[in-house]
């Protein structure tokens, strides 16, 4: 799961023409990674909201600035599993 | 005037159907060679408009980075390269040759990002609220070709952009003369761009029945002040200058193009579309601009005219010129014949003939001005250019909402002349 959802933002990342050649789970998506300005996590929250259909609150949506990548799917994992009624491992 | 009041330009770009090189659009306009075609499949205007003006591509990764070109409208697209074309035309660097807060940026857009816009309406249609990506907003706000130069390149004065229909990129030319005059700026950054070469815009101007329609040949649709013309020809593209205070371009040792003399403005008042037929508001706002010049009628060697080709807007414009030079008046084309009608961008682009009808002392022929409207009578320069030596040039800008815009340019103030 946690691997779909990773070339899922991946691709995300990609359509909005990040350079995701050389990335990796470990790659920040704040300043020292992919450096993602405001309107770069607003439009990646708004995929993830259409496609997983959950929501985001303002607070979550400044949150994804301070993870990576794999620290983002891993996240998104835990809150799909919330959401079904499944623990999280 | 002294020379370190003047308003000089020291810096022309633009993309405009006859190119994106200043001086190849001019030799275009001089030989009398047209701009116009049909647009071809793919293109988004394809089988909505006979006939366009289409300026040459821009490829978004010259201009901005990857990650900031997302939803970004063709407008803002032509504003930044043509900003871009005319500060290096320029030699200015800004922080480098002037202090970021002393440049001001003016450019401006008739329409702005109407088509983008509608993408987004489509995708929200289809997919709702997460089809219509956050970019949207300064991909095509009205706003936004200005904001994009000012972050490009680091300019931190004043800024802003100027709605005024077909009359924008020369109300914001105005503006910038207005700015140095006022001491607010030592450098301004003024035109405007225009995209609206797609289908809904076409329908409307189809509907409204004011554009050219019926020529085999799309060469010849747009022909202002013709006995035959029947309306005008959707264009896009833009043109920036550089207008700079000429002791400050002196302090750098940049040579001008042509200084920009004077402007004028008023307003119809009379209807959303038409102009007043007695052509008094036009003739208002030339009178103004030869005030503003200190200037007389019969200093005026040449007008390049707003001449759009239509019925009524061509002879209200002919009665507004006689009102002002006199049966006896200057030399006028439109350079419209050649490029089609680029709205809000036409004022910008038709300031660059101006600056190098100056700049070279030779002006453009109406393209298939053949035989001229009597009720048009003009000192039309038509069939070759005319050698000419320019004292002053005037170029006019009408709107839709009935707002009037004409600038005069002349001979540099600068120690240096460009050769244009």
């Amino acid at each position: 799961m946690t691997g779909e959802i990773a070339e899922f933002i991946i691709q995300a990342l990609r359509e909005m023409n990040y350079d995701v050649e050389d990335l990796t789970a470990d790659t920040d998506l704040g300043p020292a990674g992919l450096d993602l300005e405001s309107l770069a996590l607003a439009e990646l929250t708004v995929q993830i909201e259409d496609t997983y259909g959950l929501r985001y609150s303002d607070e979550d949506t400044e949150a994804l600035a301070v993870l990576t990548v794999g620290g983002l799917a891993a996240e998104l994992a835990a809150k799909l599993a919330v959401a079904s009624g499944d623990k999280p491992q | 005037m002294s020379a370190h009041h003047g308003a000089v330009v020291t810096g022309i770009g633009l993309v405009s159907p006859l190119g994106r090189k200043p001086g190849a659009f001019y030799d275009a306009l001089l030989a009398g060679r047209s701009g116009l075609r049909r647009p071809e499949q793919g293109h988004p205007a394809a089988g909505w408009l006979d006939v366009a003006g289409i300026s040459p591509e821009i490829d978004p990764l010259e201009v901005l980075p990857a990650t900031e070109v997302r939803a970004v409208d063709r407008f803002v697209l032509l504003g930044l390269a043509a900003a871009d074309d005319a500060l290096a035309d320029a030699g200015l660097v800004v922080g480098r040759d002037v202090d970021p807060r002393r440049v001001a940026v003016v450019v401006s857009t008739g329409g702005g990002g109407l088509h983008t816009y509608e993408q987004y309406a489509h995708a929200r249609l289809e997919r709702g609220r997460p089809g219509v990506s956050p970019y949207l907003l300064p991909g095509m706000l009205s706003n936004m070709a200005t904001a994009r130069i000012a972050i490009k390149h680091g300019i931190r004065g004043y800024s802003s952009s100027i709605v005024t229909a077909c009359a924008a990129g020369a109300h914001s030319i105005a503006e910038a003369l207005r700015l140095i005059r006022a001491g607010d700026a030592d450098v301004v950054v003024c035109g405007a761009a225009e995209a609206p070469l797609h289908p809904t815009i076409a329908a409307a101007f189809t509907n409204a029945r004011a554009l050219a329609r019926g020529w085999d040949d799309p060469v010849e649709a747009s022909r202002p002040f013709d006995a035959g013309r029947n309306g005008f020809v959707l264009g896009d593209g833009s043109a920036v200058l550089v207008v700079e205070r000429s002791g400050h371009a002196d302090g750098r040792n940049a040579p001008g193009h042509a200084d920009l003399l004077g402007w004028g403005a008023s307003t119809d008042a009379h209807h959303p579309t038409m102009p007043r037929p007695d052509g008094e508001g036009a003739a208002d706002s030339m009178l103004a601009a030869l005030a503003s010049a200190g200037l007389a009628p019969a200093d005026v060697d040449y007008v390049n005219a707003h001449g759009t080709s239509t019925k009524l807007g061509d002879v209200a414009e002919a009665a507004a010129l006689r009102q002002v030079f006199g049966e006896q008046g200057p030399a006028v084309s439109s350079t419209k014949g050649a490029t089609g009608h680029l709205l809000g961008a036409a004022g910008a682009v038709e300031a660059v003939a101006c600056v190098l009808a100056v700049a070279r002392g030779a002006v453009p022929p109406t393209v298939n001005l053949e035989q001229p409207d009597p009720a048009c009578a003009l000192d039309h320069v038509r069939g070759s250019a005319r050698l000419l030596t320019v004292r002053a040039a005037l170029s006019n800008s009408f709107a839709f909402g009935g707002h009037n815009v004409s600038l005069l340019f002349g001979p540099p103030s600068t120690r240096r002349a460009r050769l244009s």
